[in-house]
């Protein structure tokens, strides 16, 4: 490659895809752009990019889910292409148009793609058409409970309620019998609407004992289209995914082929060009039936790159520049079993309440097969304004058991103080009997983790052993071996002497 | 040598600190750890065998512990008056308050209302989810002091019951 794909891009998004977008562009030797709101003026994002932006106050409305704004600093920095990472403005077919109407490029799918799949009533019409199979339910939004009522009779309970617009778990409700449906609908509007700025949601049959399996493709201009294997995202709380992996126990060669094949045909009936996933749920008898297609890098899409040794970051850049997919794409296989646990900022302990707070101690956990892909440092506040995602952990092991035991390592190994996360949840999933098992299914964590109690007492003592040594008064500098005993720069809000004395 | 008294759970931990020839050893009750520093925050410390790497970090009077992927709050005695901030409000289940600070998008109780406990009483929008949050004691709905679309913050109950014995 001698020509750079692009001069320089804008990234607009935040926290960890930001950085993630940045780093890839960096590989390529493409400068980059962040743009940042007020609250995000010392984020690793605007740190790490060549040059920073800033859009606006912190609510995304007023900067990262502004169009306008974005589309100038791009154009001010003198930037060729616009990255959106995944949320915000990924899947807002109007941002690409305007990145067009301004002469950028958008590295994502056309708008008219990103539009259909966007809609997630229009695309299962166009996909039943396409031959692809469908879980049975409403075939339009509708505002009149009525309709859902019937509907839900005939599906037969329980029943889901999912955001047209939707994605990421926001404006979806179970409802298992009638008297629940008029709340979750509501609800499910309310929610959809926040989220969406769409109140319009639909209903379709709830399949129990269902795995969340997605295939990850890839299309480039010219007419290629491949699909880069499965991710299972079973594990999820609140319709959200905390644990994905890949490959999925539930496959064998010929379902994958079959899925893979069905993935491909869905892209290219949207006229898909860029990366872009196909979820499914799989029954368990291996029935499988299209959920929708995600137009935008996913936050789980590390795993795959872990297992097919590619980079779907720089891939989604070359394709965007007008290259023909890499020649490895045609011919690649699956190496090894892969994890990704997500690190949100919510109280694992008390029904995944968010969690806000100020960063006051963070180490990231390192060796073979570890990756962190993170949007934090030591100081960041993490505040209402966004999403709670601060990382994601990764691990690359020979087989699943060696990847459970290498996540359960990673994630004690990681470590974060200041702020409350669900870590101690992901690792009491990790060593079920059920999750080693490989019974994982879209109720899990309902199943398996409502009885769960942390025993904190029996740490009680280490605790407190541990804790003392952060007293100021408790520890000098250890002048012995070169090693300081420092406590966290965040306790000395004083001044603090070197070499006080222990004896007080 | 130091020592350290901590609150933790509920009850009184003391720590006796001494230099040793490794680290520290640190007696609390019946048990003692040598333990290490070995970063800024981190510790190296043998439990029955295993070495654990522990984090801790003290701010305003709080220590913040994560063993094994068990987060742990530590307070000192001394400067602990209440236990404050979010979510230990539950000394007062006659008062209900937001677990984090939001946005109320739903309110299912009026005044003069029963509820029971875990009964949801408003929902409030933060990170753009919606949290329910419950009743922790059965009671008569005294005052709601917030409507939908308030924000609200943690310092102030939404909802106020008088308790039904």
């Amino acid at each position: 490659m001698t020509d750079k794909l692009f001069n320089k891009i804008l990234v607009a998004n935040r926290s960890e895809i930001a950085v993630r977008v940045i780093n890839a562009c960096r590989v390529l030797g493409i400068k980059s752009v962040a743009v940042y709101s007020e609250a995000d003026k010392n984020s690793k994002h605007r740190l790490l990019a060549d040059e920073a932006v800033l859009i606006g106050p912190p609510p995304p409305r007023q900067s990262y889910l502004d169009i306008d704004k974005i589309i100038k600093a791009a154009k001010d920095a003198g930037c060729e292409a616009i990255h959106p990472g995944y949320g915000f403005l990924a899947e807002n077919s109007a941002f690409p148009r305007a990145c067009e109407q301004a002469g950028l490029v958008f590295v994502g799918p056309p708008p008219d793609a990103m539009l259909l799949m966007g809609n997630k009533v229009e695309s299962r019409v166009k996909m039943a058409d396409a031959g692809v199979p469908l879980i049975p339910g409403m075939t339009a939004s509708a505002d009149d409970p009525e309709v859902f009522r019937k509907a839900a009779d005939k599906a037969g309970y329980p029943v889901m309620i999912k955001a047209a617009a939707g994605g990421g778990g926001k404006g979806m409700r179970i409802v298992h019998d009638p008297s629940g449906l008029k709340d979750a609908l509501e609800a499910a509007q309310r929610e959809a609407l926040n989220a969406f700025n769409d109140d319009s949601v639909y209903l379709e049959k709830y399949i129990a004992n269902a795995r969340h399996i997605e295939f990850q493709v890839l299309a480039d201009m010219h007419g290629n289209c491949v699909h880069v294997f499965e991710r299972e995202c079973s594990i999820q709380r609140r319709h959200q995914k905390i644990i994905e992996e890949t490959p999925s126990v539930a496959l064998d060669d010929k379902l994958r082929k079959r899925m893979g094949d069905v993935a491909v045909a869905v892209a290219k009936a949207a006229g898909y060009v860029n990366a872009g996933t196909v979820e499914f749920l799989v029954d368990d008898k291996g029935g499988f039936y299209f959920l929708e297609m995600n137009t935008r890098i996913q936050v789980e899409h590390p795993i795959t790159e872990m297992v097919t040794g590619t980079d779907l970051v720089v891939e989604q850049i070359r394709i965007a520049a007008g290259q023909r997919l890499s020649e490895p794409f045609f011919h690649l296989t699956q190496r090894g079993h892969a994890i990704e646990c997500r690190i949100y900022a919510e109280d694992g302990e008390n029904n995944f309440l968010p969690s806000t707070g100020k960063v006051l101690h963070y180490t990231e956990p390192a060796g073979p097969g570890i990756r962190v892909d993170s949007g934090i440092t030591l100081g960041s506040e993490i505040t209402i304004d966004y999403d709670p995602i601060l990382a994601k952990l990764i691990v690359h092991a020979p087989d699943r058991p060696n990847a459970i035991r290498k996540m359960i390592d990673a994630l004690h190994n990681y470590k974060i103080l200041g702020v409350k996360t669900s870590k101690k949840f992901m690792v009491d999933v990790l060593q079920h009997p059920e999750f080693a098992g490989g019974r994982t299914f879209t109720n899990f964590i309902p199943q398996h983790m409502t009885d769960r109690t942390v025993d904190g007492n029996s740490h009680h003592a280490l605790a407190a052993a541990v804790a003392s040594l952060t007293q100021r008064r408790a520890v000098a500098v250890d002048t012995g071996d070169g090693r300081s005993a420092i406590p966290s720069p965040w306790e000395s809000l004083g001044a603090w002497q070197i070499g006080e004395s222990i004896h007080e | 040598m130091s020592k350290h008294e901590f609150l933790i759970g509920g009850q009184t931990v003391s720590a006796e600190v001494e230099k040793n020839a490794e680290g520290y050893l640190v007696k609390t009750g019946e048990s003692q750890f040598t333990v290490v520093p070995i970063a800024d925050g981190l510790f190296s410390v043998s439990v029955d065998g295993h070495r654990k790497t522990v984090a801790a970090v003290t701010c305003n009077g709080s220590t913040y512990v994560d063993i094994d992927s068990v987060l742990l709050e530590l307070r000192e005695p001394s400067q602990d008056g209440v236990a404050g901030g979010a979510g230990d409000h539950a000394e007062a289940p006659d008062k209900i308050f937001a677990p984090m600070p939001g946005k109320i998008v739903k309110l299912m109780v009026a005044v003069g209302d029963t509820v029971e406990p875990k009964q949801q009483v408003v929902i409030v929008e933060a990170m753009k989810m919606e949290n329910p949050v419950v009743a922790k004691a059965k009671g008569r709905v005294k005052a709601v002091n917030f409507a939908v679309g308030d924000q609200v913050s943690t310092e102030k109950p939404i909802v106020e019951l008088e308790l039904e014995k």
